[in-house]
């Protein structure tokens, strides 16, 4: 049997590119050893912002008096982990399910198993070989290990989490990103004492520096110990040693920087310094036909990127031009508030060259975040001097990660400033501090 | 008040002009005599100024499009001006726009376009003109590259977009800058965009020079008996006067052209064969002899042919013609010919043998009574004293309108010319 496509890895590169690849005629065939939907549905995006969203809901409904409702009271409240974590299985079960049926509605033959790339355009599926015009790598990454030092501690990865019966009390994250922080949060708003250990040169690389210092701040009052740069030594009865700090310490979830997994390979594949599949702009590694779309290819560790590379590589293969353009696309943090950016940053402006100004609008000053009791924010937009172009667009607010599409169709429109402004917002709304920060850019 | 500037009638029954480049935009304060806006009409490319000072707070009409004389171009806020200052700007409005009309009826409360205006990107205030006179069809574009276009003065309706749909991005604004205009059908180089069917043909709209010109043509063609006479001239003994005229001048930096010499000879011949210096008045069974001896020099250029004129060439010497063919070609290149340059031609020269051409059929600048075609001049053997040798030769082609001019007349016209060339003495005589 030949493919004309083999996708290898089912994940939000792999399965998109795989949907894709069955509507457009390609005869496809996607394998994956364990999970459909990947990291991203099993334990990465979906299920850790479930349960992020009960973790929110406990912290919400501790202040229900304030909203007029009584009998609920934060001492007889609890955090229920198991509830918690059902509640987030039947939604990752939902998902899944639903993308193994548009995989096999659009007639893409899900192979399990763990495939080795072979040469004359072959993949090896525990021996059995199938034959494909073109393979795209697309099986995404893992934290880095631990220290060796710290083979005795109790040490997880996201997977596990979601196998744990209890949660203990002394949580240390570690990971420089996203996922760390939103994790140390979570910890922390379901009461657990937590501390992240991060390396603060890549603390949120990407991130513009205004945003980084108001996470800082943010997890400074939330009372999670953050701690830059030292790393921990040794993990002793229940302590980890982190330089001169003893930190009681139960738990340690690691959620590293990312590790390619790289597929084997009969034929060597070029690797990047840090140890990513090298592809070229199109996706394609050293072997022609053999691309890698995602986190495997390190240009990009966000799920919806990756969707679109998937994208991206099968109209290619089909002969559908069009264009990646990966500056534009949102980095959500959902945090309590959440935290979304788009764009470039000042930082990025600046060395660009490009005058710029900047318009700020707090959320304290919005009706609607008054309403919900969700002051904590604000709009910031960057945008050019001369066109008024919009070229960046920060927000804190409960709902960010949502409102931040509003900021991707202006930059994808090149929008400027005046067009922020004049697209009227219905009020009362929270996504009115667009409107005010576009006529902000005015003055 | 408000002040609606209407596209002034600057003459020679112009109807209407494009809007080649806006010099101000919504908000800007502006002087009177400042100029708005440059417009290509069917036969000059010139500013506008504004008749008066104030505030613009519309601007009607975007780059490309055509405005009808009589049709808004601006509007303008012009309170707060009194005394001496408007009594100075009614002056200038005489003087510069006879004919502008001052617009009644409007609003005078309208609330100022005000801190939204400077902004390129601000379509505010700036409604457009009645959509029945000029249906537009108007590119899809993004909000940024529109104000680049505006900006850079880029016709953005000349611009092929990559963007989905055509639309036309910023990317597509500065291809089409660095090409300086050529590229049109550009985008993002991996997305092939071929309009289904058009690829046979390209559709693009006429320039105002480009109308002229056929209105012209076939009005010469189909109001005048256009005859053609060819013949040669053997010119030996002008290059070498030239090389000595030309030595002599050297360092005056002058282009002494055989252009110059030729308009000479004919303003000469043209003294004593009046028929070729008039024009026929049928309606009023009348000729219309000409005094000055204006002679109209077609100019090739980018954008088409223009006819500038040597106004009283009677009265310049060779030289002086030479300098005021360089001056005049110079501006007709750089599209910067007035009106006045253009005007009140009496007989016209066309040097097509400077591109390369031999003989010709002129046609005639109508409603004047002749043109002459000036041929590339070529090594020949020629009879000198029953002796063949190689000659200079110079073909002339005359058109003359055979209403006004005999066969016999025309033939005597072109013999004195062919004269005055083949011994230029004669001319310096004159």
């Amino acid at each position: 049997m030949e493919y004309d496509v083999v996708i290898i890895g089912a994940g939000p590169a792999g399965y998109v590119a795989a949907i894709r690849a069955g509507q457009v005629g390609l005869k496809t065939a996607v394998v994956e050893k364990k999970y459909i939907g990947g990291m991203c549905l099993n334990w990465g995006c979906i299920p850790t912002k479930a349960i992020l969203e009960s973790a929110k809901l406990f912290e919400k409904v501790k202040h229900a008096d304030e909203f007029g409702i009584d009998g609920i009271f934060e001492h007889n409240i609890t955090f229920n982990w198991e509830k918690a974590k059902a509640r987030s299985k039947t939604i990752t079960g939902k998902l899944t399910t639903g993308i193994s049926h548009l995989l096999k509605k659009n007639g893409v033959d899900i192979i399990t198993g763990t495939a080795r790339i072979g040469t004359d355009h072959s993949v090896y599926v525990d021996d059995t070989k199938i034959s494909a015009k073109n393979i795209i790598i697309a099986t995404g990454s893992k934290p880095k290990a631990m220290d060796k030092s710290l083979s005795n501690a109790p040490v997880i990865e996201m997977e596990k989490l979601f196998t744990l019966e209890t949660i203990p009390d002394n949580i240390i994250v570690t990971g420089n990103h996203v996922s760390a922080v939103e994790m140390a949060q979570f910890f922390k708003l379901i009461g657990k004492k937590v501390t992240l250990i991060a390396n603060s040169d890549y603390f949120m690389v990407g991130l513009d520096y205004y945003l980084i210092s108001t996470l800082i701040n943010k997890l400074k009052s939330d009372e999670i110990d953050l701690i830059l740069n030292v790393y921990p030594d040794k993990y002793e009865n229940g302590v980890l040693h982190v330089g001169e700090l003893k930190i009681k310490c139960d738990l340690i979830v690691n959620v590293n920087s990312r590790k390619a997994i790289i597929p084997e390979s009969e034929i060597p594949l070029e690797l990047t310094e840090r140890g990513f599949i090298k592809t070229s702009d199109n996706f394609e590694t050293g072997i022609k036909g053999v691309y890698a779309i995602g986190d495997v290819s390190g240009k990009s560790f966000v799920s919806h990127v990756a969707s679109a590379q998937g994208i991206f590589i099968i109209n290619t293969l089909k002969g559908i031009k069009s264009n990646f353009d990966s500056t534009s696309y949102p980095i959500n943090i959902y945090t309590l508030p959440e935290i979304a950016q788009i764009g470039m940053t000042e930082q990025h402006i600046k060395e660009s060259g490009i005058a710029y100004k900047i318009n700020e609008f707090p959320l304290s000053a919005n009706g609607k975040a008054m309403i919900e009791g969700n002051t904590e924010g604000f709009i910031r937009m960057i945008s050019d001097k001369k066109y008024g172009q919009v070229l960046g667009i920060q927000i804190v607010a409960a709902n960010a990660t949502d409102m931040i599409a509003e900021a991707g169709a202006f930059m994808n429109l090149e929008a400027t400033v005046y067009d922020v402004a004049k697209t009227i917002h219905a009020h009362p709304t929270i996504s009115e501090i667009y409107m005010e920060a576009g006529f902000d850019a005015f003055e | 008040m408000r002040y609606i500037f209407n596209f002034p009638d600057i003459g020679e029954g112009l109807e209407e002009g494009t809007i080649l480049e806006w010099y101000v935009v919504n908000g800007q304060t502006i002087k009177s005599g400042q100029p708005l806006v440059n417009m290509e009409t069917d036969k000059i490319v010139t500013d506008i100024p504004s008749p008066k000072a104030g505030v613009i707070v519309a601007i009607y009409g975007s780059v490309g499009e055509t405005i009808r004389v009589g049709s808004p171009l601006v509007e303008i806020e012009i309170e707060g001006v009194f005394g001496a200052d408007a009594v100075a700007e009614t002056k200038v409005i005489e003087k510069v726009e006879p004919v502008e009309e001052e617009a009644a009826g409007v609003v005078g409360t309208m609330e100022l376009a005000d801190k939204n205006a400077y902004l390129a990107a601000s379509e505010e205030g700036s409604s457009k003109p009645k959509a029945e006179d000029k249906p537009v069809v108007k590119v899809q574009a993004t909000p940024l590259a529109r104000a680049m276009a505006r900006d850079m003065n880029v016709d953005i309706n000349k611009i092929i977009g990559s963007g989905p749909s055509g639309r036309v991005t910023k990317e597509d604004i500065e291809k089409y800058k660095l090409s300086n205009g050529s590229q049109k059908g550009i985008g993002k180089s991996d997305i092939i965009q071929t309009p289904i069917s058009l690829d046979s043909v390209t559709y693009e709209p006429i320039s105002q020079i480009r109308k002229a010109i056929a209105r012209n043509m076939l009005n010469s063609k189909q109001n005048t008996a256009h005859m053609t006479l060819f013949e040669e001239v053997e010119i030996s003994g002008l290059i070498s006067i030239r090389e000595k005229v030309k030595k002599a001048i050297a360092e005056r930096n002058i282009k002494l052209t055989y252009l110059s010499f030729i308009v000479k000879a004919v303003v000469l011949t043209l003294k004593s064969h009046r028929q070729l210096n008039s024009q026929i008045d049928l309606e009023n069974d009348r000729m219309i002899y000409k005094n000055r001896y204006n002679i109209g020099i077609a100019v090739d250029t980018p954008e088409g042919l223009v006819v500038p004129v040597i106004k009283d060439a009677d009265h310049l010497s060779i030289i002086q013609i030479a300098e005021k063919i360089t001056e005049l070609s110079e501006k007709a290149m750089d599209r910067k010919l007035s009106l006045d340059d253009m005007k009140e031609g009496t007989f016209t020269i066309t040097n097509y043998g400077s591109i390369g051409g031999i003989y010709a059929t002129p046609v005639i600048n109508y409603p004047q009574a002749g043109i002459l075609g000036i041929g590339r001049i070529v090594k020949k053997p020629v009879v000198k004293e029953n002796q063949i040798v190689v000659g200079n030769v110079i073909p002339l082609s005359l058109s003359v309108d055979h209403r006004i001019v005999d066969g016999g007349e025309a033939s005597r016209f072109i013999n004195q010319i062919m004269e005055y060339l083949s011994d230029p003495v004669l001319m310096m005589i004159e």
